[in-house]
């Protein structure tokens, strides 16, 4: 019996910055923008998603007088990542 | 990149993509290992032309150097912190441990210095140097770093049976081995990465 796949990890943009914040220890907004190519405006939307869902930790301060948005993925969304990954191994397995 | 569903197999290979994406922002540069390096190199022999042929450096203790070239060190480090757009937890790992190296032969230099009335091994601080190089390559799995740690203790241990002359000149090697061969090879890699991405 297979389970079902997270929704929220299920997406392409979320399911990257995911990827990209669990090789990291935090990254700015910036960072997720230039290696996901996606708009800026995508990307708040799904790091939102992530973040109410408890997947992701934003905090925002400033830098050279720049507002600057750091991204950290939470214990809760390393737990959920760790489980997709489990999941989709096993449907690739069965296949 | 789009948000709409996609299959299995694309996830896994969506995720494999930015975990390499991931990894290969940073490249390290190198410099600080060179230029750290090289000092040592220099204050070493330095030091070792000073005990082998008996005459005074005219500007005092040579090894001061090192604690001048601290300042553009600890000044670059920031602006490169600053300047980057992710922490990993390598960089943390690395960052702590240089650190907590420096702390140690920061206090070990005043207490090798009370304690010596001229004369004394360099063992401690081989060892010393042993350690942040050992774990930088091990971390990074870069070889060059690994190999540059296990030859500090190597040194270091000879150095308990070797007089002050040969100590300067172990001292150098490690240098050499520990940190400028290694920047030297980090920064043909990374001159090597910059230009075909370019």
């Amino acid at each position: 019996m297979f389970k079902d796949l997270d929704p929220i990890l299920h997406s392409q943009l979320r399911l990257a910055i995911m990827s990209l914040l669990i090789s990291v220890k935090e990254a700015e907004f910036t960072f997720l923008k230039d290696k996901t190519n996606a708009t800026a405006g995508n990307l708040s939307v799904q790091i939102n998603k992530l973040k109410d869902a408890g997947y992701l930790e934003v905090s925002k301060h400033f830098k050279d007088n720049y507002p600057q948005t750091i991204c950290k993925i939470t214990q809760v969304g390393v737990l959920a990542f760790e489980s997709y990954v489990k999941i989709l191994h096993s449907y690739t397995e069965v296949k | 990149m789009n948000n709409e569903n996609f299959s299995q197999a694309e996830s896994l290979k969506l995720i494999n993509e930015m975990i390499g994406k991931a990894k290969k922002s940073y490249v390290e540069k190198g410099i600080a290992s060179m230029v750290w390096g090289a000092l040592i190199v220099f204050c070493s022999f330095i030091n070792w032309s000073q005990v082998k042929y008996k005459h005074d450096w005219p500007f005092g203790d040579i090894w001061i150097l090192t604690f001048i070239a601290l300042i553009p060190q600890i000044f670059f480090s920031i602006k490169e912190g600053k300047s980057k757009k992710y922490v990993s937890y390598e960089q943390t790992i690395i960052k702590y441990t240089w650190v907590a190296f420096g702390v140690s032969i920061f206090i070990l230099s005043f207490y090798m210095g009370k304690q010596s009335q001229g004369g004394q091994s360099s063992t401690p601080i081989m060892m010393l140097y042993g350690i942040p190089t050992f774990i930088t390559g091990a971390v990074t799995k870069f070889k060059p770093m690994i190999f540059g740690g296990i030859f500090c203790w190597v040194a270091s241990f000879i150095a308990i049976y070797t007089n002050t002359e040969s100590d300067l000149l172990l001292m150098a090697a490690s240098g050499l081995f520990a940190w400028l061969i290694p920047g030297i090879i980090l920064w043909t890699r990374y001159k090597k990465i910059t230009s075909t991405s370019v």
